[in-house]
């Protein structure tokens, strides 16, 4: 089989498993127990944290370790918005969320709070401009993905965290799918709350994190215990949270830059051999293992079955609206028909992608989708 | 302790016991016999910290009371 899903999900690395394995493995504690059991969690937790932290050019302490990515997106969204009680507000996002930053905002927007999306352009991106003349005074949170999972496109994150920062609007930046890929310095973006996960990057699944600036009004969602400064109660999930720091650790330049030379020798094979498809998101600013592309008067869903059937595992449109038939919500926001959003698939391969692979996957789709091929 | 310290952390507000491990991760820093000097909260952290850095090796030199909290002055042990 030959995995190009990996914007779902990655396959931990050796490295990971062992960590993983090893932390399991070596009787530590409850990482808020106080006994050397406790101690040895507690380090290994706190080794993460700088690990982790290091690679957003962020203090440690404002990082707090979360189920996923799913879980910091809600803590950043309802804990911000309903921090100190507040029932009311406007709030901004772009259209093209992740259901786990578009849900909890439309939670919101049943409790009364004023709920804006913004518009994209037909590569994804929202314009600085747009955010800057939708901000009022009672803006309470803007939210933006730093590079969607669907497109691939990655939003100019200075600008936009910039203008919630001179306007006082905390503003919440999901790089659930960017971080490690796509260089952030949160010394030099001023983005308030960023939100991160370990799976997407050839780590464990359930675990991620939301790093929070210091002085961000916070409210915890879920209520417990007083772990990661009572804001997300709950044991440590101590092993996940070791390979978490070994995925990252593993996630260098070096293998960033080999993706990306992967999509780029797909994106040439697509517009030499398949003239016929559209690739969707912008040339440039784009995620290194995203690649969303259309086959006009192809099912999608039939042409991802035919590819499955022949070992080629790749996704419609996202992983996480699997299921629907309704046409990507993400990829008309930027202006893609609805007939083309069924016709689009999302190949994501990884380092241990090769181009033999993706010569493969391109013989397929020429079988399958070139003008007047027998329908999937 | 005439000299100044080789490194210094302030762990107010840092519960028990990630105050422990953020100890133990800067004395891994040190080379053996190196102080580290350490501002810790009264109370609980002030009655597991010191213990637990002992258990790991390390010795305290000296504890100083300070206007909020006390001030520890840990000698680092060998591996």
């Amino acid at each position: 089989m030959i995995y190009l899903d990996n914007a779902a999900t990655t396959h931990p690395e050796p490295e990971v498993i062992e960590a993983v394995a090893a932390a399991m493995a070596s009787g530590t504690g409850n990482a808020s127990a106080i006994h050397r059991a406790g101690v040895q969690a507690s380090l290994l937790v706190e080794r993460a944290r700088v690990t982790i932290a290091a690679r957003l050019g962020a203090d440690p302490a404002g990082l707090l370790f979360t189920s996923g990515g799913t879980e910091a997106n809600n803590l950043a969204i309802l804990g911000v918005a309903q921090a100190g009680g507040r029932a009311r507000g406007h709030l901004l996002c772009s259209a093209i969320e992740h259901p786990s930053v578009r849900q909890p905002l439309e939670q919101l927007a049943r409790q009364g709070f004023d709920l804006e999306i913004l518009p994209v352009d037909s590569t994804g991106r929202l314009a600085p401009d747009t955010l800057h003349h939708a901000l009022r005074p009672d803006t309470v949170l803007v939210s933006v993905i730093h590079g969607s999972n669907e497109l691939g496109t990655v939003q100019d994150a200075a600008s936009i965290a910039a203008i919630c920062a001179e306007a006082r609007v905390p503003m919440h930046l999901d790089a659930c799918q960017s971080y490690t890929r796509v260089p952030l310095d949160l010394g030099a973006v001023q983005a308030d709350l960023v939100s991160i996960n370990a799976h997407k990057i050839h780590g464990p699944q359930g675990v991620g994190a939301l790093w929070v600036r210091p002085g961000t009004a916070l409210d915890p969602v879920v209520h417990g215990g007083g772990q990661e400064r009572g804001l997300r109660p709950g044991t440590l999930n101590t092993a996940g949270i070791a390979g978490f720091a070994a995925a990252v650790a593993l996630a260098t330049p070096a293998r960033t830059a080999q993706v990306t030379a992967l999509r780029a020798h797909l994106v040439a094979g697509l517009r030499e051999r398949l003239p016929w498809a559209r690739i969707h998101g912008p040339r440039e600013g784009t995620l290194p293992h995203v690649l969303s592309v259309a086959f006009p008067g192809a099912m999608g869903k039939d042409l991802f079955m035919a590819l499955n059937r022949r070992g080629f595992l790749v996704s419609l449109g996202s992983a996480c609206s699997a299921g629907s038939t309704a046409p990507s919500a993400v990829l008309t926001a930027a202006g893609v028909s609805p007939a083309l959003a069924r016709a689009t698939l999302r190949i994501s391969p990884s380092h241990h992608t090769t181009r033999a692979d993706l010569e493969a996957l391109l013989d397929a789709l020429v079988e399958l989708t070139q003008p007047g091929a027998a329908p999937a | 302790m005439s000299h100044p310290p080789d490194e210094r952390l302030d762990l107010s507000g840092v519960p028990c016991p990630q105050n422990t491990a953020r100890a133990l991760m800067a004395l891994a820093l040190l080379d053996e016999g190196e102080v580290l000097e350490v501002l810790l909260d009264d109370g609980e952290p002030m009655e597991n910290v010191p213990p637990a850095l002992e258990l790991e090796g390390h010795s305290i030199a000296a504890r100083e009371r300070t206007a909020t909290g006390w001030r520890l002055t840990i000698l680092r042990g060998e591996e």
